[in-house]
């Protein structure tokens, strides 16, 4: 909403002290956030009146006229024009070198110069209304015509400026619709109005709320009082389409809306006084001269204004003569009721229709019109009074013949006061301090309550502008007058902290643990991928349709089913990463869904099952180190984050992976994961060119972790251990797993070091180098008992896997 | 042969002093008193001398050898002193050994920045899970029934499920604070904690708008808490986020769950206050909405609003982490690039 000071001021006298940018801030921390601010006069900067003094032809165009022109600078002017009707003597706006101007009332605003037209000079333009942004105020018979100030009545001295003269140095204060939603009565300048009086302690203009007397009824039938709880209309005739005067066109347009004719811009212009909408019938058109406020039966149709045409159902509200609809009740006009160029008589509509029906409506056709808007926030009921004397004041101004012959006011339900009590005690509680009585019920007041107070309770009656839903408990009461205060002016108060218990989640910080090892000591970056992921990836990771929870209006078509496994968003961020790396490692920690039931609050509530999934992958040009990698970095989580150890076995292969190179891992008897080269077939239905990759996925909630760090002490050894190498020769079947299972019971510690296979090694044989620990307990081992061992662990070898030394 | 040695010693002493490096002290040293060095050759040949002679020159070759062995001694100090372990030139403009780690999401670091500002103030870390229903995002939390939130145009609900209501309405979560009431029914009041997470919306994205977007909110619910704390809350973290005191302000606001709401404000950190691009010109950044809990919220949470109050607070992470950063694309976070992602090692 576009809120004009020009307009506020209509409704308040604001104080010369009190600066646009003030009451952008106090309107923001009190009220509703004032997103800009916006002065019009900006963009008429150099734009001035200028008189014609002298019209000579130009010499090398039949078009165009030299004007001597008058800009108030002392000496005359010289500027070229094309205007059609350049008279000595008219008062036209002229824009001089530096202002902006769009040419023919087109496209961006240019810069204006000083230059030649055809050989002659001009100083500046003489421009058409639409040329200076005055397109929608001032009316023209066709684009090269320059208006006559005085023509046109209005007053002005030669060389004022034009913003100012048409009364557009206004200023717009900018608020996000979404923001008023809360806030019904602020759906008007006479609602920011009634605000700005409270806030600054200001008298607001009283407006009338007479309405019309001892005239004829005008018949109106509501059926549905609950959807409509009052109905007025208004039949005034001897009216014909022309157009408003020029303060009201000046402060619509200034408002954000564009003037139409004086008909329907008294309707807008109440729409945006008192936020009350209403809608001018043609009375010609209202069929048996009665209006019926009802349901329509399913399967009517009715034609917009805008050509559009409803298939109606029983569930939305229409405006009837006595045959069909006439429009869809307070959101939209229909094409045969309107006011026409013929209109010469109106039945002028003030309703209140309720806000649920009016949601449900304009959701259905999607029609969300500024009536709409309005009416869907809740209004109550006795603002209709305020829009039906606004209105029929305005027309007897701009149409002084106009009589107005019938009158009804249908008024099945009347907006009922809010009351509420609310006691001192809450109210020191809450707001964290004590305020004088006086100034609670002087706040009060100045927001329109009523307040009595009686031992300790203040008994609040809520005006009916913030009845409709604004205002319903006690706590709507504490914040209004916290917010009149200002929340930047309560004492700051401290949080107390509590010695009772301390905060101990082994499992958060679990999480927290995983994710810095993979990144700190792993070398893995993390990532974060969408939770929906495009069906391709799915595919590629061997994953089912029917595996996974679907959305019901998802992002795009392909994205409709949400990741069962955290697979697929790694092929993904592989194809998109390998255009510039060659090697790099990845990962992420995320919710995956499967159908199923989960009860995480309550029994009545059922969710599909959700895991929290530690996914990582590593990437890279060969897949034996890739898959090596990727162990090594699950193999060491345990010890390094503190949970319960993982054991590798085969028992089940992921969809994703390689067909040898895979493992479970297991945590006791349960499998929490599995590692594996991701398969050739998966790689390239993602899309990925070049690289290989390996990948380990693990359901973080069946890790255990320790309640604390668990490692004991070990003494350090009293005599020298003794390590050495031993390289052997096995054969190609013989696995690393058996050589140390062979030994390890013989040795302090063994570890694998390399693998090799080469020219000095015979076909179908493996070279395996490995390194261990020896030594005695109660002393040093002397060379004879050295190499009794040395000859033990390779007997032992020989037998257990045939392997021969080295 | 005493002339002799008075050479061997004028000789010897000018070659330690003159050897330039540890390695040619050590040449200098077996020349002057190894086996074959001219010192050894006069010992070798004492049988052969007077005794008178042998006795001084015997002597003399001794206090030489002595002689030598402590010179030696001190040109190796010398030596040592300002010797290098390189040999040669060494260039110093040549890169270091790279780092091979990894880094977390920079969301991921802002939300453990701020979940170690909040344990310190003793509150508890929870998790809600990303699918809720309609019943914990929109019902508890006192939307009205035709709120616009609740279409699917607004929330992405699950298939088979956006026809239902309720308990059977199926979503991924449009906001956290769902998760509040998870907790309060789950654990009671008093309470105090915080429940970072992502959420999730139907939107159309650029630049400053995404589908999915991280959020962490705060809750404290306890017998007497007023809502200016929250205010005192906010500094105290942003303060420890950012190492610096942030200006901040608090001022009205509207949810349904809230009543009353405000918004808290954080003065723009690119600007500092006074105005730019990233702040809207506004020189404010709106990061946390927040407000007293709603009675009806605690009524969902099986708490008695008489006896319990407490205030929620939001941020929003993406917003907050832009800020560290200057990252003027909220779309980065979830692009899964590392050439965007490495920048935060």
């Amino acid at each position: 909403m576009n809120i004009s000071i020009k307009f506020l001021e209509r409704y308040i006298n604001l104080p010369k002290e009190l600066t646009y940018e003030k009451i952008a801030y106090d309107l923001t921390m009190r009220t509703v956030e004032v997103e800009e601010v916006i002065n019009t006069a900006d963009k008429f900067h150099d734009i001035v009146v200028g008189e014609i003094k002298e019209v000579r032809s130009h010499p090398n165009a039949d078009t165009l006229r030299i004007c001597m022109v008058d800009v108030g600078e002392g000496e005359l002017k010289q500027i070229v024009c094309g205007g059609s009707n350049l008279t000595a003597g008219h008062k036209v706006c002229v824009a001089k070198p530096g202002s902006e101007v769009v040419w023919h009332g087109e496209g961006e605003p240019v810069l204006l110069k000083e230059t030649k037209l055809r050989g002659e000079s001009s100083y500046g333009m003489i421009c058409s209304p639409g040329e200076v942004y005055l397109g929608d105020i001032i009316a023209t018979e066709d684009e090269r015509e320059i208006t006559d100030f005085t023509e046109l009545g209005i007053d002005c001295e030669i060389g004022q400026s034009v913003a100012e003269v048409m009364g557009l140095d206004d200023v717009i204060l900018v608020v996000d619709n979404k923001s008023l939603s809360n806030r019904p009565d602020l759906w008007g300048h006479y609602g920011v109005a009634r605000e700005l009086a409270a806030i600054y302690k200001l008298p607001l203009k009283e407006l009338e709320t007479a309405l019309p007397e001892g005239l004829p009824e005008y018949k109106v039938t509501i059926e549905e009082p609950d959807r409509c709880p009052r109905f007025t209309a208004t039949k005034i005739e001897n009216i014909h389409v022309k157009e408003s005067p020029q303060w009201m066109k000046t402060l619509i347009a200034n408002a954000g809306m564009r003037p139409i004719n004086a008909i329907v811009d008294i309707t807008n212009f109440v729409l945006m006084a008192v936020g009350q909408p209403q809608h001018a019938y043609d009375s010609t058109h209202v069929q048996g001269d009665e209006i019926v406020v009802r349901l329509a039966k399913d399967g009517e149709q009715l034609l917009l204004l805008d050509e559009k045409d409803l298939d109606l159902t029983n569930d939305h509200l229409v405006i009837c003569d006595a045959e069909n609809p006439l429009n869809l009740a307070g959101i939209k006009g229909g094409k045969d009721d309107s006011v026409l160029d013929s209109t010469e008589s109106i039945i002028l509509e003030c309703a209140v229709f309720t806000a649920p029906g009016i949601r449900r409506t304009t959701a259905y056709f999607n029609e969300k019109t500024d009536a709409a808007l309005r009416y869907e926030k809740g209004i109550d009921t006795q603002r209709a009074n305020l829009g039906v004397n606004m209105a029929l004041s305005l027309f007897k101004e701009i149409y002084p013949e106009c009589r107005i012959t019938a009158f009804t006011d249908c008024y099945p339900i009347q907006t009922e006061n809010v009351k509420i009590d609310i006691t001192q005690e809450f109210l020191d509680r809450r707001l964290g301090e004590v305020l004088e009585r006086s100034e609670i019920i002087d706040i009060l007041t100045r927001l329109g309550y009523e307040v009595e107070f009686d031992k300790g309770t203040y008994h609040c009656m809520a005006p009916t502008w913030r009845s409709t839903g604004d205002v319903s408990i006690h706590d709507d009461i504490l914040g209004d007058i916290a917010r009149l205060i200002g929340y930047e002016y309560f004492r700051k108060q401290p949080l107390t902290i509590r010695f009772d218990s301390s905060v101990n989640q082994v499992k958060v910080d679990l999480a927290r643990k995983l994710k810095e090892y993979l990144a700190f000591r792993c070398g893995f970056n993390e990532i974060f991928t969408y939770p929906w992921v495009d069906e391709k990836y799915i595919h590629a990771a061997g994953i089912k349709d029917e595996e996974t929870v679907k959305l019901a209006t998802p992002p795009s078509p392909e994205q409709g089913m949400l990741r069962s496994s955290l697979i697929p968003g790694m092929l993904e961020s592989i194809v998109g990463n390998e255009r510039y790396y060659d090697k790099f490692c990845i990962f992420e920690s995320a919710q995956v869904f499967e159908p199923g039931e989960y009860h995480p609050s309550t029994e009545e509530e059922t969710l599909p099952v959700h895991r929290n999934y530690l996914t990582g992958a590593a990437a890279g040009r060969d897949a034996a180190s890739l898959f090596y990698r990727v162990k090594g970095a699950v193999e060491n989580m345990a010890g390094y984050c503190h949970f319960e150890k993982l054991e590798f076995a085969q028992k089940e292969k992921p969809s994703w992976a390689d067909e040898k190179a895979w493992l479970n891992l297991m945590s006791g008897d349960t499998n929490v994961g599995s590692i594996g080269l991701i398969s050739v077939a998966a790689l390239s239905s993602a899309g990925v060119k070049n690289l290989s990759g390996a990948a380990f996925e693990i359901d973080t909630d069946k890790l255990i972790p320790y309640p604390s760090r668990t490692n004991e002490f070990e003494h350090l050894p009293l005599y020298p251990l003794v390590e050495q190498d031993m390289s052997v020769l096995v054969d190609e079947s013989v696995k690393w797993a058996d050589i140390e299972g062979s030994i390890d019971k013989m040795v302090k510690e063994v570890r694998f070091v390399e693998e090799y296979r080469g020219k000095q090694i015979p076909e179908g044989k493996k070279s395996i180098m490995f390194r261990y620990k020896i030594g005695n307990d109660d002393s040093t081992m002397t060379s004879k008992q050295i190499e009794k061992k040395m000859g033990a662990i390779i007997n032992v070898l020989q037998k257990k896997v045939g392997a021969e030394l080295r | 042969m005493l002339d002799k040695l008075k050479d061997i010693q004028s000789q010897g002493i000018e070659s330690i002093a003159s050897a330039a490096d540890v390695d040619a002290l050590e040449a200098v040293r077996k020349e002057l008193t190894g086996k074959r060095s001219s010192l050894q050759e006069v010992l070798k040949s004492l049988g052969s001398l007077e005794p008178d002679m042998r006795k001084s020159v015997g002597m003399k070759a001794n206090e030489i050898k002595n002689l030598f062995s402590e010179k030696i001694q001190e040109r190796e100090k010398e030596l040592v002193a300002v010797a290098s372990a390189i040999k040669g030139e060494l260039d110093l403009t040549l890169p270091g050994t790279a780092v091979t780690a990894g880094a977390l999401h920079p969301i991921t670091q802002m939300c453990y920045d701020l979940n170690d500002a909040f344990r310190s103030l003793g509150f508890e870390i929870y998790s809600e899970d990303d699918i809720s229903s309609e019943k914990f995002a929109f019902d508890n939390l006192n939307f009205a029934a035709d709120h616009p939130a609740r279409a699917s145009m607004d929330t992405y609900w699950l298939e088979g499920t956006e026809d239902k209501r309720g308990n059977e309405r199926l979503c991924l979560r449009p906001h956290l604070t769902g998760g509040s009431v998870r907790y309060l029914l789950e654990k009671g009041a008093p309470c105090r904690f915080v429940y970072p997470g992502r959420v999730y919306r139907n939107e159309t994205t650029d630049a400053r708008h995404e589908r999915a977007f991280f959020q962490y909110e705060a809750l404290i619910v306890d017998r007497d808490v007023s809502f200016s704390s929250g205010r005192v809350m906010i500094e105290t973290i942003l303060e420890k986020v950012f190492g610096r005191k942030v200006n901040v302000r608090m001022r009205e606001g509207f949810f349904p769950f809230t009543e009353p709401g405000y918004e808290i404000d954080m003065e723009c950190l690119l600007c500092g206050g006074e105005g730019c691009k990233a702040c809207n010109q506004a020189g404010w950044i709106e990061v946390m909405p927040g407000g007293v809990i709603h009675p009806n919220v605690l009524r969902a949470a099986n708490l008695d609003p008489d006896e319990w109050t407490g205030f929620y607070t939001n941020i929003g992470l993406d917003r907050l982490v832009m800020m560290r950063y200057g990252v003027d694309d909220v779309r980065l976070f979830h692009s899964a690039d590392l050439r965007f992602l490495e920048q935060f090692k």
